[in-house]
Order: C-alpha cells, then sequence, then structure tokens
C-alpha cells in the first residue's frame, strides 16, 4: 500500500488598508502602478517601515490556529531575481516566525483530522506579471506593482495529509477562521488566498521524492491537483520510474499535472537578517490582547451547534463556517428558539431561494420577528411545514409579512374536528365502493378516502385530524354502527 | 568681505540683518565652482539655476528663519533630492531623477540650506580614493595630483577648495573621515541611528550614516542638529533627544579621559602621521585630559568583519538595479540575458568584486563560513569598545595610516581597503567618530586626526574635537 | 579558497567577460584569503550582530497614504497599456 504524504504552504494576504512596508493602499483590482511608492518600486534610498495592523493581523491568525506566538521574530531578505520583486530581495520572516508549531483540527468521515502547522510568517508579496499569451512564448511580460508589499502571512503545514479530501477540508476551515477574523478576505480569486501543494507518495517508513505542485486557482483545483500527483506518482513508481524532485504546474481544463516549462533558477536565496528593520519585540499585554480580539471560531461554533442545539454535522458546518450564516442563524435561534427547524428552513429554502436570486443574506429583511409568527402558526398547528416554506418564500420575496400571508390567502388549517367530521361523514356515503373494498380488508383505499376529504377541505384539513376522523369512522362502520 | 571666509553661524546671522544676501553668498560660491571645478571635478552636477532660485527666495523672505539660512551645501550623490538626478556615482543609475527627497534633505530645506549641487563619488560609496567614479575623478584641492579620499571625495574636495561651505557624505567605512582627513576639512560620522538614511542609496544598510563635512567643527556641529533625529521612514533611527550641538564646544575637557589603543603600533602608519598623532595626544594631555591606555586585541580583525559585512549587505542592497523600473537598461531578447547585460555593463569592476564577494559569502556553504562568521565578530568588536568606554571618553587614533596617495598608486583592491583600516571598526561597533585636520606631512599633504566617541555623546564627541582644532591652528 | 565564479556570478546576475574574470577571480581569491584569519576568533558562544544599539523598532499606523504618480513613474521609464512596466520575455530559449 502506498501512503501519499501532503503538505500545503498557504499564502494569505492581510487585509489591512496599506501595504507591509509602506503606505501605498492595497486596494485590489485598480489601474496598474496606481499604488506604488519609492517603497515599493524599490527605488535607491527607500526604507521598509512596519504596519503596525498587519502584526496584530499576523498574531490572530497565529492565535487561531494553535501557535505558538514568538513574542520576538526578525525579518531576513530572501534573495532573487524576478521582475514583480522590485528589490531583488523579499523581506520576509527566516529563522524566528511570528508564529510557530499549530494545529487545526478539521472534520473527516466523522472523526476528528488533526492537522498540525509547523509556522506563520509574515512577508510582503510581490507584484504581479502578466504574460500575453505563453509565458514562454510571448515576447514581453508586463509588471503591476500595486501587489508589491501587500502584507502577507505564509502557513506551512507538517504533511500531514492524506489525500485531496483533507486538503479541501483544510483550506475550507482556514478560508472560514480568516473571514471570521477579519483578517483576511481569503478570496481565491482576487488571490487574497493562494495555495502551493508538496507531494509525495511512499510505501514504507522512508519519505517519497517530494514535488510540488503550482498554480492551483481554487480549492477544487488543490483537490483534484493531489489526487491526481498521488495516482500519478503510484502508477510512475509500479512502473519502475524515479520520481523526480520538481515543481508540476496543474493544468486546469485536463486536470493533470505537468513539470513547469520555466527553467527552474538556481536555488539559493541567500537569506540573511534584514539590516534595515530590528527585531519586532511584542508585549505579552500586546499578545494577550489581540487574544482576547478573537470572537468564536467556525469549528468550535459548529461543535457548539452539533452537540447543545442538536443540529445534523453537515448543516452545522454550512451555518457555522459562514460568518454571515452564524450570525443571521443565531439571531434567530436566540430570540425564537427552534434551532433545528429554523437550521432547515434557513438552509433549505432560506438559502435556495436567495441562490435563484442571486443575493446575499445580509440582504434579508425575514427575520426574527417573521420566524416568532411562523413558529406561532406552525406551534398552534394552525399551518403546516409545507405551507410555512412557501410562506417564508413568498415573504422573501414580496416583502409581506407572515401574518398577511396567512391571513390574505386563508391558508389557516381546519381543525374544527366537526367541520372535519361533516365532511368525512359526506365523503363515506358518497364512495359507497371504496367503502366496502376497504371494509373488505383493501386497507391501501385509506389514502384516496383522505384524498377526496382534503379535496372538500381544499387541502386545509389538519392532515393528523383528519386521518383520525377518517378512522374513527370507517372503525363505526367496521362495527356496524352507521355514521 | 571675503564670503568664504564665513562660518555657519556668520552666514546665517549677517542674513538674517540684511547685512548680506543670500544671492550673495551662493554666487560667490558658484563663482569658484566655475572657476576651480573644471580642475578639481568634485560637482557631478551643479544646481546654478536652482541655487539662485533658492537664494532669491530667501532674500525676498521677511520671515528669516533657519539654522542653515542661505548656507549653500553640496550633497554626495547617493543622497536623493527631489527632482534631480541621482547618479551614485554609477553608470546604472545614470538618468534616473529622484521622485523624492532624502530625510536629511527635507531638514536641511526646512533649515534654509541652499543646496548646490551633487558631488562625485566612488561608485555606490564603494572606494576610498574617489577614483571608482563611473564619471570622472576628484582631485585633492590641495595638491590635484593626489586623491581626494573617498568615497566622499567629492564632498570633501569641494568644501575645502571654497566650491562650497557645507557638504553632506555618507560613511560606510570611513567614507566621510578619509576623505576629510586626506583633504585637510572637518569631517563627522555620528552615531548609527542618530540620522536617517531615508533617501541615502543603500551600500552597507548596517553601517551607513550620512555626515557633515565643513570647514569648522562649529559648522559640522550646527549641521549635525539639522539632519539628526528618530524618523518613523527609517525602523533603525534612535529616538534619542537632538541637541544644539554648537553650544557644547567650551573648549574644557579637563578631566577627560583619552583612549589610546594599545594595538595601534601593530599597524603600519606613516611616520609623519604617528608623529602628528602622538602630538595630538600631548595636546590633550596640556589640556587637562587624561591619557589611559585601552586593549583592543581584536581590531585586526575588524577589515575582515567589514569586507565580508558590506558586500554582504551590498549584494542585495544592488540587486534592485536591474534595469527594469529605471536607471540604465541593457539589450538582449530575454530578461536572464537582459539582466546580465544590464548589470554587467551598468556596474563597475570595484562594485561587481563586492557583489561577487557578497554573494559568496551568503551563498549555500559558506554562510556561516564568512557572514555569520564575520557578524560575530563584529559583536565582539562592539564589546570591546564597550569595555573601552568604561575607561575612557573619547578614544584617538589617526583617521588613515597614510595622507592623501596619488591617482593610480594602490595596484590592488586589499592595498585599498587598508586605507580604512581605523575609520571602519567605528562603523562596526556604530559608534561616532570625527576627523580633525592637524597638520601636514613633508610633501604639505593633510594630516587627519580621529576621534571616536561614546554612542549618541556627539556633543563630547564635538567638543574633543573643538580642542584639537584650536590647537592645531597653533601647529 | 577556491570560488565557483560562474556559479556566484548567476546568482549575482553579472556576467563577466574571459579577460575580466581571470583578474576578478584572482582578486577575490586574495580578498577571501585575507578573510582566513577570522578563523582565529573563538565565536562558539557568541551571538551574531546586526543591530546597533538604543534602537527600538517603531511600528507605522495602518494609513494610506498618497502613492507616486504615473507622471512620476513615466519619468523613470516609459510605461505600457494602461501604465505597465515590461520586461523582455522571462524564459531564454
Ligand atoms: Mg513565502
Ligand atoms: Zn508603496
Amino acid at each position: 500500500m502506498f501512503k501519499p504524504t501532503i503538505g500545503l504552504e498557504i499564502h494569505i494576504q492581510l487585509a489591512t488598508k496599506s501595504k507591509m512596508f509602506c503606505s501605498c493602499s492595497t486596494e485590489f483590482g485598480d489601474p496598474p502602478n496606481t499604488h506604488v511608492c519609492p517603497v515599493c518600486l524599490g527605488l535607491p534610498g527607500a526604507l521598509p517601515v512596519i504596519n503596525k495592523e498587519a502584526i496584530r493581523y499576523g498574531v490572530k491568525l497565529a492565535h487561531a490556529l494553535n501557535m505558538k506566538i514568538n513574542l520576538k521574530s526578525t525579518f531576513y531578505r530572501k534573495n532573487y531575481f524576478y521582475p514583480d520583486l522590485p528589490k531583488g530581495y523579499q523581506i520576509t520572516q527566516y529563522s524566528l516566525p511570528l508564529g510557530f508549531d499549530g494545529f487545526l483540527e478539521i472534520p473527516m468521515e466523522g472523526k476528528i483530522k488533526k492537522i498540525r502547522i509547523e509556522r506563520g510568517h509574515i512577508e510582503e508579496d510581490s507584484g504581479k506579471s502578466i504574460h500575453i499569451g505563453d509565458i514562454t512564448e510571448s515576447e514581453y511580460s508586463f509588471i503591476d506593482f500595486n501587489r508589491s508589499g501587500v502584507p502577507l502571512m505564509e502557513i506551512v503545514t507538517q504533511p500531514d495529509f492524506e489525500s485531496g479530501d483533507e486538503a479541501y477540508e483544510f483550506l475550507t476551515l482556514l478560508r472560514s477562521i480568516v473571514r471570521y477574523l477579519g483578517v483576511s478576505s481569503g478570496d481565491m480569486e482576487k488571490g487574497a488566498l493562494r495555495c502551493d501543494v508538496n507531494v509525495s507518495v511512499s510505501k514504507d517508513e522512508n519519505k517519497g521524492t517530494k514535488v510540488e505542485i503550482k498554480n492551483l486557482n481554487s480549492f477544487r483545483s488543490v483537490k483534484r491537483a493531489i489526487d491526481f500527483e498521488v495516482e500519478r506518482q503510484i502508477k510512475a513508481i509500479e512502473s519502475g520510474e524515479r520520481i523526480i524532485r520538481e515543481t508540476r504546474h496543474f493544468d486546469e481544463k485536463e486536470g493533470t499535472t505537468k513539470p513547469m516549462r520555466v527553467k527552474e533558477e538556481l536555488n539559493d536565496y541567500r537569506y540573511f537578517p534584514e539590516p534595515d528593520l530590528p527585531p519586532l519585540e511584542l508585549s505579552e499585554e500586546f499578545v494577550l490582547e489581540v487574544k482576547n480580539e478573537i470572537p468564536e471560531l467556525p469549528n468550535k461554533k459548529a461543535v457548539r451547534y452539533i452537540e447543545t442545539l442538536g443540529l445534523q454535522e453537515d448543516y452545522a458546518r454550512t451555518i457555522a463556517y459562514n460568518k454571515k450564516y452564524a450570525d443571521y442563524f443565531e439571531d434567530i435561534v436566540n430570540k425564537v428558539g427552534h434551532p433545528k427547524e429554523v437550521a432547515n428552513f434557513f438552509l433549505v429554502n432560506i438559502l435556495g431561494f436567495l441562490n435563484k436570486k442571486g443575493k446575499d443574506v445580509d440582504e434579508l429583511t425575514f427575520g426574527s420577528n417573521e420566524f416568532k409568527e411562523l413558529f406561532s402558526y406552525l406551534d398552534s398547528g394552525l399551518i403546516s411545514t409545507n405551507i410555512a416554506k412557501s410562506v417564508i418564500e413568498e415573504s422573501i420575496e414580496k416583502g409581506i409579512s407572515v401574518k398577511e400571508i396567512v391571513e390574505s390567502k386563508g391558508l389557516v388549517q381546519i381543525t374544527d374536528e366537526n367541520v372535519i367530521k361533516e365532511i368525512v361523514v359526506k365523503v363515506l356515503k358518497n364512495n359507497p365502493t371504496p367503502v366496502s373494498q376497504y371494509l373488505s380488508g383493501k386497507k391501501q383505499v385509506f389514502g384516496f378516502l383522505v384524498g377526496q376529504i382534503m379535496k372538500e377541505l381544499r387541502g386545509k384539513g389538519k392532515p393528523e385530524l383528519v386521518n383520525k376522523i377518517l378512522n374513527e369512522e370507517l372503525l363505526k362502520l367496521e362495527k356496524g354502527d352507521e355514521p | 568681505m571675503d564670503i568664504t571666509a564665513l562660518s555657519v553661524s556668520q552666514i546665517v546671522s549677517k542674513i538674517k540683518t540684511k547685512e548680506l544676501k543670500a544671492k550673495d553668498v551662493v554666487l560667490t560660491y558658484l563663482t569658484n565652482i566655475d572657476r576651480l571645478d573644471s580642475e578639481i571635478k568634485a560637482y557631478l552636477n551643479v544646481f546654478h539655476d536652482y541655487a539662485l532660485k533658492r537664494a532669491e527666495e530667501i532674500d525676498n523672505n521677511p520671515n528669516k528663519k533657519g539654522l542653515l539660512l542661505g548656507v549653500p551645501v553640496a550633497v554626495k550623490d547617493n543622497i536623493s533630492v527631489k527632482d534631480f538626478e541621482l547618479t551614485a556615482g554609477s553608470k546604472i543609475l545614470k538618468g534616473y531623477i529622484a521622485p523624492f527627497d532624502a530625510t536629511v534633505i527635507e531638514k536641511i530645506k526646512e533649515e534654509g540650506a541652499i543646496i548646490i549641487g551633487k558631488t562625485n563619488l566612488d561608485e555606490f560609496a564603494m572606494g576610498s580614493s574617489t577614483e571608482n567614479s563611473a564619471f570622472f575623478k576628484t582631485k585633492n584641492p590641495v595638491n590635484t595630483e593626489y586623491v581626494p579620499g573617498g568615497s566622499s571625495g567629492g564632498s570633501a574636495a569641494a568644501v575645502k577648495a571654497n566650491e562650497t561651505l557645507i557638504a553632506l557624505g555618507s560613511d560606510t567605512g570611513g567614507s566621510v573621515r578619509q576623505p576629510a582627513s586626506f583633504c585637510g576639512v572637518v569631517g563627522l560620522k555620528p552615531t548609527y541611528g542618530r540620522v536617517s538614511r531615508y533617501g541615502l542609496v543603500a551600500f552597507g544598510s548596517s553601517l551607513d550614516v550620512i555626515g557633515p563635512i565643513g570647514k569648522s567643527v562649529e559648522d559640522v556641529a550646527i549641521t549635525l542638529s539639522v539632519i539628526s533625529g528618530f524618523d518613523l521612514r527609517d525602523s533603525t533611527t534612535a529616538k534619542v533627544p537632538v541637541l544644539n550641538f554648537e553650544t557644547y564646544l567650551t573648549g574644557d575637557i579637563k578631566g577627560k579621559k583619552v583612549g589610546l589603543i594599545k594595538e595601534i603600533q601593530n599597524f603600519k602608519i606613516q611616520p609623519e602621521v604617528e608623529e602628528a598623532f602622538r602630538k595630538s595626544l600631548e595636546i590633550f594631555e596640556k589640556n587637562g585630559a587624561e591619557i589611559v591606555e585601552i586593549s583592543m586585541p581584536h581590531l585586526k580583525y575588524a577589515l575582515s568583519v567589514y569586507y565580508i559585512v558590506a558586500p554582504s549587505e551590498a549584494s542585495a542592497n544592488l540587486a534592485r538595479y536591474d534595469g527594469v523600473r529605471y536607471g540604465f537598461e541593457g539589450n538582449a531578447d530575454n530578461l536572464r540575458d537582459f539582466y546580465e547585460d544590464t548589470r554587467t555593463k551598468g556596474f563597475g569592476s570595484e562594485v561587481k568584486r563586492r557583489i561577487l564577494i557578497g554573494t559568496f559569502a551568503l551563498s549555500e556553504g559558506y554562510y556561516d563560513q564568512y557572514y555569520l562568521k564575520a557578524s560575530k565578530v563584529r559583536r565582539i568588536i562592539f564589546e570591546e569598545f564597550k569595555r573601552a568606554f568604561e575607561i575612557c571618553d573619547v578614544i584617538l587614533t589617526p583617521t588613515s595610516p597614510t595622507t592623501a596617495f596619488r591617482f593610480g598608486e594602490k595596484a590592488t583592491p586589499l592595498e585599498m581597503y587598508l586605507s580604512d583600516v581605523f575609520t571602519i571598526p567605528v562603523n562596526l561597533a556604530y559608534l561616532p567618530a570625527i576627523s580633525v585636520p592637524f597638520g601636514v606631512d613633508s610633501k604639505g599633504l593633510p594630516i587627519g586626526i580621529q576621534m571616536i566617541g561614546k554612542w549618541f555623546k556627539e556633543e563630547e564627541l564635538l567638543n574633543t574635537a573643538y580642542v584639537l582644532q584650536e590647537e592645531a591652528k597653533h601647529v | 579558497m577556491k570560488i565557483e565564479l560562474e556559479r556566484i556570478e548567476k546568482l549575482a546576475a553579472l556576467k563577466l567577460d574571459e579577460n575580466e574574470r581571470g583578474s576578478m577571480l584572482k582578486d577575490l581569491e586574495d580578498i577571501i584569503n585575507y578573510f582566513e584569519n577570522l578563523k582565529e576568533v573563538e565565536t562558539d558562544s557568541i551571538e551574531p550582530m546586526v543591530y546597533g544599539e538604543k534602537i527600538e523598532l517603531v511600528l507605522r499606523d495602518d494609513i494610506v497614504e498618497d502613492s507616486l504618480h504615473l507622471t512620476d513613474l513615466k519619468r523613470l521609464r516609459e510605461l505600457f497599456g494602461d501604465g505597465f512596466f515590461r520586461v523582455r520575455r522571462i524564459i531564454g530559449e
């Protein structure tokens, strides 16, 4: 049996207003080179100055990922030439990262899997190179330095993953955490979260040869790339090939990994301490203050939803991992109760409806007051769950209150036993054949009779009552009593 | 009135009282430049029109304020002045127009200084003779067959030749003090962290300091007061109060302890320099100071440490000159070759040599043996100074083992490096030091005495220097 | 001490011509040999030194300030498209 060993390196853009070492805006999507200055353009004589907020965000994220914090951390220069790296070196933490020795627990097939985190360090982003057509063929590349110097926290995991699914689950939780903390948008499509993967497979205790995969543009790509690469390496080994240590590129269309056509540079980054930035020393108080700012995180929330609110696992996670959902859900449950029902209505009806309309949860006006009314009808048996669902949709769509819809449409159920009994007797009288079939033992006719009664009641008969009264009347007939 | 005989404080007060026009001051110095600089070649760029315009503004402004009001200042061309070319003496930056002011430039402008031009230097401040400028060699105004020293050779020569009153230089291993010594002017290297490096073209970031060069200790002291101070744009500046340094020049050094490094006898020193040095010690004694012997057995390693640390930092600092965003552009049809072409053609040999040394010292397999080792020995040297300053207030050495040498005289890089043996340890230990002219050798070439002060104690250092300066007038 | 000069050149993005390489190699070897004296110094228990004294790191607040304008950039280099810097293709043959 081959065992895959997979590690992730994740770059998370920190959502500060200004860059890591200069006061340029971090705004995404503006025209090229409109957020650049001597510092982030690497002009002669410019010097870096650390953004305090970036450090705060970094500490927050390190805490959330259960890392230990280095009260003294250091910045280094990582030297290499690339056109989107204006200084010819990247300022990054090396020997003493901000955070180290953390972990994150992910749910996998009903169990908990612990992924260890080696380190979390602060660094600056590079600019962006844009190639017209293929990188190897286009005559020129175009460089935009707006992203140059945006703060990043790089999270390096231990090689604890064994499948693409685990990586997918980890990234989903991680993204949720950074959004809860407000330290990053976590948007992969905007490059605010980027992930490289290291994959090796091995039959024995010896580590296999590590292959790095780049160009992963979505969590799904990460999963697909891992699954493909594991498979590829196993097949290669089985057919007697040697795996070479290399960087591969994920081909989105084909779902395959390919060796980078880019010739790899001589890899010798010549790290040395950044003389322009003395060590960063944090006080215990600062670290504690930041720790206290951390809200209940999605993984904890999900557990609470399951254990104390009784939600089913997938519902609990879907709600908990999305801060907007969780805020909405908790607001309602705090005021109205009924967590399971609320979760159900929210995930099945409300979200379904919003998705259809392309709207977001924070645009909802259907809130705790509406749920309160809805449950008062439901609890007293005045409407059925099915009707409640259509009421919700109509209320959201038209912006009309629950009460108005229920009343104006006469959706309230018939619960008057006398009224129902009258109709039951009438139906039994008008359907002698089915009745005699029932009496002679063909019990499935019961459903037909319910249908006929409901038709007479225009669907509003309370089903439990209809069933109960029909049963009673049929029993009387069986005993030979006159109805 | 001989304007060039006036000190900074005299010029400022005469302009304030309207006894003197800033324009006349500037014209005097510009005239000297016109007359002399075709021979001396101290300047890479003279700001004729700008300087005159600034002078007129000062003359027309009824509000006459500023510690350097109307004072012409020449700026070493590795300091960024907004809207002017910044070359760092290198072909690779030719044509680069700086879009911002260095912090020191903002500060001197605020105090009314008039920037009169940019001075020549060894390319990227790497050198001790200004022969490594990509553009031309600057001559020593004392004797034009000799080098002015370096790397701030243009700044020192401009002051000596009366082509400016004050100049700014930068000092990574002696680049302010050694040319000041060779040209017979006063040059100060402040404590590391005293003056912002923002806008100074980086060479050895943990060693670089901007320092003033002037004709007198007083002028240098005033300039230091102007350029000093914590700067939020330079994370290595210290939050230490800025003093009015000129007021500390009392000439009273009674009871002060002057350190004499025992091991200095192991260094090869030109006899006339040695003699001047001995004489300077006597002068301090005569003025009531006590000479104490200190031992610094690791001083002899300073040169090795320096020529590892500075090039290592430089190899990264100079990586930004890749031809992509500004400056000289090479020619090639792919990026890699373009980088190599740009940098190989754009940098001179000494710069390439140091980039290669630094790259080597940091490279895989050599880092521990070179960069890390040097950083450790640097601490030993630092600690030796620390111990020395427990028993003395100032340490005396010759600024350079020799007086100025002839062009082309230093045949190998190593020989050239040796002219900084006494200045380099000061940078390694982040200390302040000053070079004051003290007599001449048999050829009439100036001799400089270096005084090294305690960290952030420039006021004491300057006062010591002042004593020597006053005594030198009678030598 | 032997130096793999070509490897160092590659790392430094320099490419000396053959003449230059010979004299450079000699200079570098002389200089690096000069460093040999450091071996005499016992440094096992010594912390390396990079930063000066009394320097307390001050951090910036997260405030956006004006960036350089395109007119400034155009004085540095010709820009292309909507304001891009341009480089030769990234890969050689
Ligand atoms: Mg990184
Ligand atoms: Zn910037």
